[in-house]
């Protein structure tokens, strides 16, 4: 168990540091950063001048080395656009993405765990097919029209909850809902194939022989099973979510991590940025992890892949 | 089975009480005219509210409302009012001399003197502070305190706009303060004498200014008269319009044309628009390197000018209040005027005719920048198509367009220019015909005009040598001027609220009907 | 492969080997999901295919003159233009028929890139196994960990948007779950008596690989593409959405979803014909991959 543990976290460090080396190139190719800086209007000595003062001329692999380095140390540096340090400006935003994914995780379960019972319980019949239909109701949408369509019936006809901001949980109930969905299908459909799995095996079939209640059956030892991998995929799922929030946030003006994300891309604020990517993949390295781990611990066989 | 329930419903009751702890609720939002507070939204968030450090309309917008300038411009009769200083004087080329207004207090107490007006003018002139956009200071060689209440200012070179800055982007801020906190510190707490004060700010999300009770009654701005403004950063536009729907909001600007017209068709709303000194335009790469080598015959970029149809597009899709242009200024700039230069009426045989002439009777292809109005954009590459230009639209962000044109890889930009609401002719056209990196013509006798209007002190010498620039301009067709551009407010009914051409929302001039 | 990765595959796969059963027609013809969705799914490629004839108007023709003339079944509408025109007057029915091509060139393109990069990568590591698996492994984990929106914002800020950019985008990033996929239906060919056979013969790796796993793990590819496709398609309307994706005049119906987004309050059908298209398309293809997945289960389910 610890070898595979120790393996695992190897996997991730190495994980971490090639995801940071390619967000770091990416950003630096995208543009002037100077430019951006220096704004509407400025003129060339200008723009020399915020080259020079944020480092900007020198070469790509010792600013790579430099940020890294000072990274690890807890020094996010400074948002080349806000003027503030960049630390505290990316965990604060984090809470509220955090929050954000969290409840959307949340609702996608809540909303796929039935729909996946009642589609493997009555598989191949039109309930599978409804309860199918019904989960990916949400995603054929893009996400900002189905946001806004929810905007349109919530907020502007029926004025049963506020539009946008992130001062009451009531600001959150469209953007959980709106997010959420997305992720119902896969899990509708992993939960919906695992008991499928597990209904058909034979000793399912030998308790109901032996005169069980269906209900019993499917609760107790059908869905017990088809959970486990549902929490890894919770696990991914959340890494996903944060990851892209951008457009929820931009909707609904949450003022969170996935906003301030596009807002540095835009103004390429780099050190933001970089430290961002850099965040949402090690949050998402370390879910990936966990759940491996738990996984590993509630099913042996996993151990050996 | 009752683990897995209990986990899930575990995980919602975890969530539920995370949020309750991070966001403890303050009641429901506070409603315009029922709490004298009017709930104003606007897309981008300052990077700093320091009015130095930013370049964003609402930074210059709060920079008016919580600051004062020296000067002030009287926008209905454009003349100059003392805000700051009583009077002043041009002693010589380059030296003004200021008699400060007494009794002026900033927010946290501390008096307006001498002292604040040298501190901000030296701090803010100095390049190693790193104010944002270096043309609204760079013109400023230094301030002497000569009294109590008196100061001189020395500008670098002869500078005749400099009343028209410091009516303008440069306030004044307090001496002790901002010495002890900088920049960092008025972005964090801002002071300063005007009509309001900030009592909250959460950067990139909201920030509320109330009433400054103790604002001085000599101002020509006037004091506030409703008691609170909350400022909250929606950025997209269609959740703006839904909280305006929804009865949640007072005012958003900067809304295009279209809904603006349907939304003053919703009965608890109105809309007010104006011509702003925004100017719409498009700059033609003609240099040696150009990607479109088609542009250095002023046949073709005549045709371009030719080809569209600015009437219609202005009527249809600009909106009320715009014009067509005939020179790349806004009319009311010191110095803007086309008089005697080249009218190119809309007449797409005859573009087609010059393009034949220049020896491109099949067109050509091209590649058009654009950062925003993608709409007017989009029915200008339509006219183009029509005589046979295939223009190919990037559109980005301004700075990635900005980059293009320094790299001289753009041929043709649809750009907008507000002057940073500077009514002087200075402000505008050297940008791109003064020999900069913005220059892609770079005419010398262009230039040597220019620098002759933007250096010499009396208005006549500057007036003619900036028709002959501008003549010369629109005669060789170097760029194409547009229109001027409109803006469109939403507001609520109960809000009493006047546009004006300089795009300033004057928070202490609103109340309620 | 980490557990979780898997995990984010499944409920994909079909589950099991697959054989080619007799009366597959038939079964075909039977399981309704892939009798609609197919269906669905032909009708949108042939309005694509014949848009040339059938469109009533040039989609890129702009009339000022009749700007936002809103569909017949308003008062202010007519037969003229039957779906109304948008803001700059170009025919909404002509732009909707030219948007399906755009649209479904979208999601094939992406759907064969990256299930090409996919599947190379998630058959060698299933074949191989050891190193190639981990170094497999290691790339799917660094792609996963990686935020796509973001990393295609940052990418579009690079080279601007176009159409070809966006597909090459998302081409070069959707490539993961045809790995994961892939491998694992790889790694339960392999044993398979006939794949011993064949090397045992001395055929060649790339023989074995292209003539004898190939069209065993053809139908989960066949899966995945499908769903993939469906996610390039609105991945492509969320890049539109923040000024990053295809460039106007195109139709795409991406992007008249998110230039009519500004009329949304007050011209709904703007948004909503674009917006129901593109759902029916994405409704269309899910519905055709579930079926799809169903029909190539092992017998004993269907």
């Amino acid at each position: 168990m610890g070898g595979y543990i120790l393996k695992r976290l190897g996997l991730a460090i190495a994980v971490a540091l090639a995801v940071s080396m390619i967000a770091f190139l990416l950003l630096r190719l995208s543009g002037d950063p100077a430019i951006a800086i220096a704004g509407e209007g400025a003129r060339s000595e200008d723009i020399e001048m915020v080259r020079k003062t944020y480092g900007f001329d020198r070469p790509l692999p010792v600013q790579y080395v430099e940020w890294l380095g000072k990274t690890l140390r807890g020094d996010f540096g400074e948002s080349i656009y806000f003027k503030t340090p960049a630390a505290p400006l990316i965990f604060a935003k984090l809470e509220t993405t955090m929050a954000l994914g969290l409840l959307s995780l949340a609702f996608a379960l809540a909303l796929s765990i039935p729909l996946g019972v009642l589609a493997a319980v009555y598989r191949n019949s039109w309930i599978d097919r409804l309860c199918l239909a019904l989960a990916v109701l949400g995603q054929a949408l893009p996400n900002f029209f189905f946001a806004l369509l929810l905007i349109m019936v919530f907020s502007i006809t029926l004025r049963w909850l506020p539009v946008s901001g992130s001062d009451t949980w009531q600001h959150f109930v469209m953007p959980t809902i709106a997010l959420g969905y997305y992720a119902a299908p896969a899990f509708m459909r992993l939960i919906r194939a695992g008991m499928i799995e597990v209904l058909e095996a034979d000793y399912i079939r030998t308790a109901r022989a032996k005169g069980l209640p269906a209900s019993r059956v499917i609760f107790k030892h059908a869905l017990r099973n088809a959970v486990v991998p549902v929490v890894a995929l919770a696990a991914v799922q959340l890494g996903f979510l944060l990851g892209g929030s951008v457009v929820i946030e931009t909707i609904f003006a949450l003022d969170g991590l996935g906003y301030l994300a596009y807002q540095s891309i835009t103004f390429k604020d780099f050190p933001v940025m970089q430290n961002i990517v850099l965040l949402l993949s090690v949050i998402y390295v370390v879910l990936t992890l966990a759940s491996d781990v738990a996984n590993a611990w509630l099913d042996p066989r996993i151990r050996v892949a | 089975m009752e683990n897995c329930t209990r986990g899930r419903t575990g995980l919602r009751i975890a969530a539920g009480v995370l949020l309750a702890a991070l966001f403890a609720t303050t009641g429901p939002a506070l409603a315009g005219k029922k709490d004298d507070t009017v709930r104003f939204a606007y897309d981008q968030a300052p990077e700093s509210v320091d009015p130095f450090f930013n370049n964003v309309r609402i930074g210059v917008i709060i920079g008016a409302n919580v600051w004062d300038t020296l000067v002030y411009r009287d926008p209905n009769t454009s003349e100059y009012k003392g805000n700051l200083a009583r009077a002043w004087k041009q002693v010589d080329d380059r030296t003004i001399e200021f008699d400060l207004r007494e009794g002026v207090k900033f927010h946290n107490g501390e008096d307006f003197d001498a002292d604040s007006v040298v501190y901000t003018l030296n701090f803010v002139a100095d390049p190693a502070n790193k104010v944002t956009t270096q043309a609204n200071v760079n013109w400023i060689e230094k301030a002497t305190k000569l009294g109590k209440y008196k100061v001189r200012l020395t500008t670098k070179q002869v500078f005749p706009a400099a009343i028209e800055y410091l009516a303008g982007p440069v306030v004044m801020h307090p001496a002790k303060y901002y010495a002890e906190v900088g920049p960092k510190g008025q972005n964090t707490k801002p002071v300063g004498t005007g009509p309001f004060k900030v009592v909250n700010y959460v950067p990139g999300k909201s920030i509320t200014l109330e009433k400054n009770t103790g604002y001085f009654k000599d101002s020509p701005k006037g004091a506030a008269k409703i008691n609170r403004v909350e400022i909250r950063f929606i950025p997209d536009r269609q959740t703006q319009m839904a909280e305006m729907l929804s009865g949640n909001g007072d005012l958003i600007m900067h809304v295009p044309k279209d809904q603006a017209d349907q939304a003053a068709k919703v009965p608890h709303l109105q809309v007010v628009s104006g011509e702003t000194m925004r100017i719409a335009f498009m700059q033609l790469n003609s240099l040696d390197g150009t990607p479109t080598p088609a542009l250095k015959d002023p046949r073709v970029r005549k045709a371009i000018t030719h080809a569209i149809d600015r009437e219609s597009i202005v009527k249809n899709i600009v909106g009320a209040g715009s014009r067509v242009l005939n020179t790349q200024c806004f009319p009311s700039q010191f110095g803007c005027t086309d008089q005697g230069a080249a009218r190119y009426a809309y007449d797409p045989a005859l573009a087609k005719k010059l393009l034949a002439e220049a020896g491109f009777p099949g067109g050509f292809e091209t590649e058009i920048f654009a950062y925003r109005e993608r709409n007017q954009t989009e029915a200008i590459i339509n006219n183009l198509q029509q005589v046979g230009i295939k223009a190919k639209l990037n559109f980005s962000q301004y700075a990635a367009m900005r980059d293009a044109i320094r790299a001289g890889k753009a041929s043709l930009t649809h750009q907008t220019w507000g002057s940073f609401s500077v009514n002087d002719v200075s402000a505008s056209i050297p940008v791109w015909f003064g020999g900069e990196s913005d220059d892609v013509t770079q005419d010398k006798e262009v230039q040597d005009l220019l620098k002759k209007g933007n250096n010499s002190v009396d208005p006549n010498v500057r007036k003619q040598a900036y028709q002959q620039a501008l003549k010369k301009i629109a005669d060789n067709a170097y760029s194409v001027p547009l229109w001027s551009l409109p803006v469109y407010y939403v507001a609520s009914k109960d809000l009493n609220f006047t546009a004006y051409a300089d795009e300033m929302v004057r928070l202490w001039e609103m109340t309620w009907k | 492969m980490s557990s979780s990765v898997t995990a984010a595959a499944a409920g994909v796969e079909p589950g099991g080997v697959v054989v080619a059963a007799p009366g597959i027609w038939r079964r075909v013809w039977k399981n309704k999901a892939v009798v609609v969705g197919g269906g669905l799914l032909l009708l949108i490629v042939a309005v694509a295919l014949l848009a040339p004839w059938i469109a009533p108007y040039d989609p890129y023709a702009q009339d000022l003159a009749n700007r936002n003339v809103p569909p017949f079944w308003y008062d202010a509408g007519g037969w003229a233009h039957p779906l109304g025109t948008d803001p700059l007057g170009r025919d909404y029915l002509s732009r909707l028929f030219y948007g399906a091509r755009i649209s479904l060139l979208i999601g094939v393109s992406v759907a064969i890139i990256s299930g090409l990069i996919g599947t190379s990568m998630g058959m060698l590591a299933g074949y191989f196994g050891g190193r190639t698996d981990m170094a497999v492994s290691f790339l799917v984990t660094t792609r996963l960990s990686m935020p796509v929106i973001l990393v295609a914002l940052a990418t579009v800020a690079l080279v601007g948007g176009s159409l070809w950019v966006v597909i090459m985008v998302l081409g070069l990033l959707k490539w993961d779950r045809f790995a994961v996929v892939m491998r694992s239906a790889t790694q339960q060919v392999r044993s398979l008596d006939y794949v011993a056979a064949a090397q045992a013969a001395g055929a060649s790796t790339t023989r074995v690989l292209l003539g004898e796993v190939l069209p065993n793990v053809l139908p989960h590819l066949i899966v995945v593409a499908t769903l993939e496709a469906a996610s390039a398609i609105l991945l492509e309307a969320a890049l539109s959405f923040l000024g990053l994706g295809v460039q106007p005049p195109l139709p795409s119906w991406g992007l008249m979803i998110s230039e009519a987004k500004s009329y949304m309050f007050f011209s709904f059908w703007l948004i909503a014909i674009p917006g129901a298209a593109l759902a029916l398309l994405i409704f269309a293809i899910n519905l055709a991959g579930d079926g799809l997945r169903d029909l190539l289960a092992p017998e004993g389910r269907a």
